[in-house]
């Protein structure tokens, strides 16, 4: 709301600048900040939505009135004169909706008559666009006192107003020339065959005036905000009077607005008035009750003592009912004015106070607590270790939006049911991310156009899915790399990353995490390269999945190699708990190198497998340090070597030992995989 | 005879002087001094020498043999320390070459900034906690006081999935879920991703919150100003001017919004705070004659813009490694 601070000054005997009006309601909870049009400086107020009764020129009036103590210089307006006795029919229906609705006919207006210009001034500084004489005055009425005003024009309404909640489905063409749809929880305005408006929103198309309207029936009522909250903007509406509605209206204002838009027309355009319709319920009014306000409760919340006088000083000044309690003793018993819809409890009054009294009276202390010691949380030790591996190999973290486009989504995980958003901002952001490839494929696309050779990144967030129609979030770590092992420089080969690079980048972090017996086998999956791809499986269960990202991906991205990409369950990695430590004596170890072909439908991974299955005991470790592939016809044989340590715990070994150990050995990998030792 | 032992000496001594490698000297050593050698077999023939030329001549002999050992060991300490040498200039290397280096990967700046402000409260007893993302109607709105409706919902554009699910638009639900779960007193720090409709060069559909929340006996405004004074001054690495001024959240009351000023003397909205609403613990079944509590929540985005200059939001979801290793 824009507020001219000229005008704001019309109602003081003081001359506030426009820093100090700014200073003084900001530094209360009324935001406002200081604009200049065409010289004149303007104060463009934010409010919050608990301050309805400031969303008017009188509001912002009685405001700094109260925080300035300062007296507000009223101008008296007398009642306009009565000149006949015709009023509209009126039947509210929906009294709990609609506690008051007052209307007036006023006939004869002169349909030509201009906007006087000191009104448009005023209008136009407070962000209002003229547009004919009866709107710019009930805009004007309605910055002025808080209360929207709506105008019918009279020839338009069939016999009688009707204040009753929409049928369902009913729907009504508004002045904005759409159509909405309503049902039973909206109320509506309308007449014996049609709809006029929807009460407390907008108005109907065909029931306003026009530049032709002479006689017009004025509205002003009370809804109770509860049946207005919320409706404009499930309809995508949004509209002066249902901000103001929404929040709530002074109940007690409805007549002098009537009063007041009538002295305007009048004065501007003539008319004959007729006499003020009043429906009131007195039941559906609000009512403010006494409220028990307890000086401990102040010091509870605030803590301080705020001194009694100061106290009562504020409530006077906000215009609330104050009766002693117990003598001052206790505390107060406190009412709040009509238009204080936000005051309904004790903690409602503290805040009054403080946010008055002033914030920075409120002295800076520091908490007395007793002394515990805690321990960072697992999800924080586990974040630290694996922060540190990651870039300790060189990867940089990115974070990346939770939502992707149902392509991608598809893609990376078919098996899973979608979690769509309701109302995306677009398609490419509709559903939530069921793996972090997606968004690591953006990243390595961005850097990529930036000339970036060697990339590494890795990003720690959620994956969600979807279990019986309920959401389930998956921690996981996921990463790609691209480019050289080592940084471009004379010291170096420039060898592409590869599979293994990555694997070995994984096999650091699980064993970080003390995790063994990591298998990986071979998988299938759209976004991997068909034949470098591999399921991560823990004891049987699959933790994440590793391979080159499938060419198909990349082929507009010109790369020079091949990227490759993981992920995996962050929750599979579980702090290890206490190590011990066991005491060895040394006694040295003896390596004896096997070199042979292993077939080509033959593992490595079996391979040492079944050897360690042999469970020789002294077996410390087995390596593999030389590898060829040949290519044989249609098949690849890998000429391998591999060595084996053997070293036992409480004795040095013999030869002879370690000789039968070996034709174990190389006895087993003749039966099981046909080979024979070179 | 005489004139053979001055040959030997002659000859010795001029080998050794020529003799350049410490192989070499080793096998003079052998030539003369070994079991086989001149010396040694002159020394043997000592008893062919007329017995009253013996004593002289063995005295001659031994002289020489002496001679030949110092001649040896003066040779060989310097044959090595001209061999140290030579491997010494073997060796020389470009000092100004650069090194093999190691590339080092960065933290996002979001989670540099999450995790120092986890470490400022870490530090004051504040323990972390964690919560879906996907939240419940429940958890993020009504048991925080917005209830169905209320204009307060129009400051959090929400995502929907359906009337049940929506994305979190605060992490406030986690303070929600902690009392739930360990009741109070409680000291708990919230940070994670929250989600809202905008998207604009300030705002980001996604973005980053923390949040605290302390309950506890005589818990009051005073103590939050106290505390989130000393956070900033931490935060920023400098003394800041702040102010409190009067907000409203529907969850705290009084509420506040935080400001700092600027180098230009302007002051920065960074966070919001309050005391906690009554609603709100009394929802949870917590007494608040007993206890009462402040909480604060701020957008690491926007602090860590503030913290290191960085104009635009969605820089952060770029992720340009210019940008990324500059942190």
């Amino acid at each position: 709301m824009k507020l001219p601070v000229k005008w704001i000054n019309e109602s003081f005997k003081k001359d506030y600048s426009a820093i100090e009006l700014s200073d003084l309601l900001t530094l209360s909870g009324i935001e406002s900040e200081i604009e200049k049009d065409k010289g004149e400086a303007i104060l463009d107020i934010s409010l919050t939505p608990n301050r309805a009764d400031c969303f008017s020129y009188k509001g912002i009036i009685q405001e700094i009135s109260a925080l300035d103590n300062s007296k507000i210089m009223n101008q008296a307006h007398p009642d306009p004169q009565i000149h006949h006795k015709e009023i509209m029919d009126v039947d509210v229906q929906s009294k709990e909706d609609c506690p008051v609705f007052m209307t007036r006919v006023i006939k004869s207006i002169n349909k030509n008559a201009k906007t006087p210009k000191w009104l448009i001034k005023k209008l136009e500084r407070s962000g209002y666009k003229s547009i004919n004489a009866i709107v710019d005055i009930a805009n004007f009425v309605m910055l002025e006192t808080g209360q929207p005003l709506h105008t019918y024009d009279l020839r338009k309404i069939d016999r009688k107003i009707i204040v009753r909640r929409a049928k369902d489905k009913e729907y009504i063409d508004i002045l904005d020339g759409s159509r909405k749809i309503l049902g039973p929880n909206f109320l509506l305005i309308a007449d014996t065959n049609k709809a006029l408006g929807i009460a407390g929103i907008m108005g109907s198309l065909d029931s306003g005036i026009s530049n032709e309207t002479e006689d017009i029936v004025l509205e002003s009522a009370y809804f109770n905000f509860e049946t207005i909250m919320g409706r404009a903007r499930s309809l995508s509406l949004h509209s002066e009077a249902s901000m103001r509605f929404e929040r709530g209206v002074d109940p007690r204002i409805q007549e002098y607005a009537i009063q007041r838009f009538t002295s305007l027309i009048n004065q501007i355009a003539g008319g004959s008035n007729g006499p003020i319709h009043s429906s009131i319920n007195k039941k559906g009014m609000p009512k403010n009750k006494f409220i028990t306000l307890r000086k401990d409760k102040i010091k509870q919340i605030l803590g301080i003592t705020i001194p009694n006088q100061t106290i009562k000083n504020i409530l006077n000044r906000l215009d609330m009912e104050i009766k002693e309690k117990d003598f001052g003793y206790i505390g107060w018993s406190v009412k709040a004015p009509s238009y204080r819809f936000d005051i309904n409890e004790e903690c409602d009054l503290i805040e009054e106070i403080s946010r008055v009294f002033g914030f920075d009276q409120i002295p800076e202390k520091v908490e007395q607590q007793n002394m515990m010691l805690i321990t960072k949380s697992s999800r924080q030790l586990k974040r630290e270790k694996i922060d540190s591996i990651f870039h300790r190999i060189g990867y940089n973290e990115v974070v990346n939006y939770s939502f992707v486009s149902p392509s991608m989504n598809s893609l990376s995980n078919s098996n899973n049911d979608m979690i769509d958003l309701k109302n995306p901002i677009s398609i490419e952001m509709s559903v939530m991310r069921n793996s972090l490839w997606p968004g690591l494929l953006n990243n390595l696309s961005h850097n990529i156009k930036r000339q970036h050779r060697n990339i590494k990144i890795f990003e720690v967030g959620k994956r969600f899915t979807s279990k019986m129609g309920r959401p389930l979030e998956t921690n996981v770590i996921a990463g790609l790399i691209y480019g050289s092992r080592r940084l471009e420089s004379w010291a170096y080969d420039r060898n592409a990353l590869d599979f293994y690079d990555l694997k070995g980048h994984l096999e650091d972090l699980f064993s970080v995490f003390s995790l063994e017996q990591i298998k990986y086998e071979p998988v299938s999956h759209p976004m991997l390269c068909p034949g470098v791809a591999a399921d991560i499986k823990l004891k049987n269960k699959n933790i994440g999945i590793i391979g080159m990202l499938n060419p198909e991906l990349t082929n507009d991205m010109k790369l020079e190699q091949d990227p490759f990409v993981f992920e995996i369950d962050f929750d599979c990695l579980e702090l290890p708990g206490l190590m011990s430590f066991s005491s060895s004596e040394y006694y040295p170890s003896s390596r004896r190198d096997l070199s042979f072909v292993l077939p080509s439908e033959g593992r490595i991974s079996n391979v040492i497998e079944e050897i360690e299955n042999l469970d020789i005991n002294d077996l410390k470790e087995v390596i593999v340090f030389d590898l060829f592939d040949k290519k044989k016809g249609e098949n690849t044989q890998k000429s391998i070597s591999i060595g084996l340590i053997f070293q036992a715990k409480s004795r040095t070994l013999k030869d002879t030992e370690i000789d039968d150990f070996v034709s174990k050995v190389i006895n087993m990998l003749e039966k099981e995989f046909q080979i024979t030792i070179r | 005879m005489g004139d053979n032992l001055s040959d030997l000496s002659n000859s010795a001594i001029q080998e050794i002087n020529e003799c350049s490698s410490s192989s070499e000297l080793e096998s003079l050593r052998v030539k003369y001094l070994g079991k086989k050698g001149s010396v040694t077999a002159a020394l043997k023939s000592l008893s062919k020498i007329d017995p009253k030329d013996r004593p002289a001549y063995g005295k001659r002999i031994n002289e020489i043999k002496s001679m030949i050992k110092e001649k040896l060991s003066d040779r060989k300490a310097s044959i090595k320390k001209k061999e140290i040498n030579q491997s010494i200039e073997d060796k020389i290397i470009d000092v100004s070459l650069p090194g093999r280096e190691n590339f080092h990967g960065h933290r996002h700046p979001v989670t540099k900034t999450l995790l120092e402000i986890e470490e400022i409260f870490f530090g004051a007893g504040f323990v972390v906690e964690d919560g879906p993302e996907i939240e419940d109607e429940y958890h993020n709105f009504t048991a925080l006081n917005i209830p169905h409706n209320h204009p307060a919902r129009a400051m959090h554009d929400t995502f929907y999935f359906n009337s049940e699910y929506l994305l979190r638009t605060h992490t406030s639900p986690i303070q929600i879920r902690s009392m739930e779960k360990d009741g109070v007193p409680i000291r708990v720090i919230a940070p994670g991703k929250v989600y809202r409709r905008d998207s604009d060069i300030t705002h980001t559909p996604m973005f980053h919150q923390i949040e605290g929340l302390v309950i506890d006996k005589g818990i009051n405004f005073s103590h939050l100003k106290g505390i989130l004074h000393q956070f900033i001054n931490t935060f920023f690495e400098e003394k800041s001017d702040v102010r409190f001024r009067p907000s409203y959240f529907p969850f705290t009351e009084p509420s506040a919004e935080v400001d700092i000023l600027s180098k230009d003397k302007k002051w920065l909205e960074i966070l919001g705070c309050g005391m906690v609403h009554p609603k709100v613990l009394e929802n949870l079944g917590i007494n608040t004659e007993i206890y009462s509590g402040y909480a604060f929540g701020m957008g690491v985005e926007r602090l860590t813009m503030l913290k290191y200059g960085i104009k635009d939001i969605r820089s952060f979801y770029e992720n340009d490694l210019n940008f990324l290793n500059q942190f």
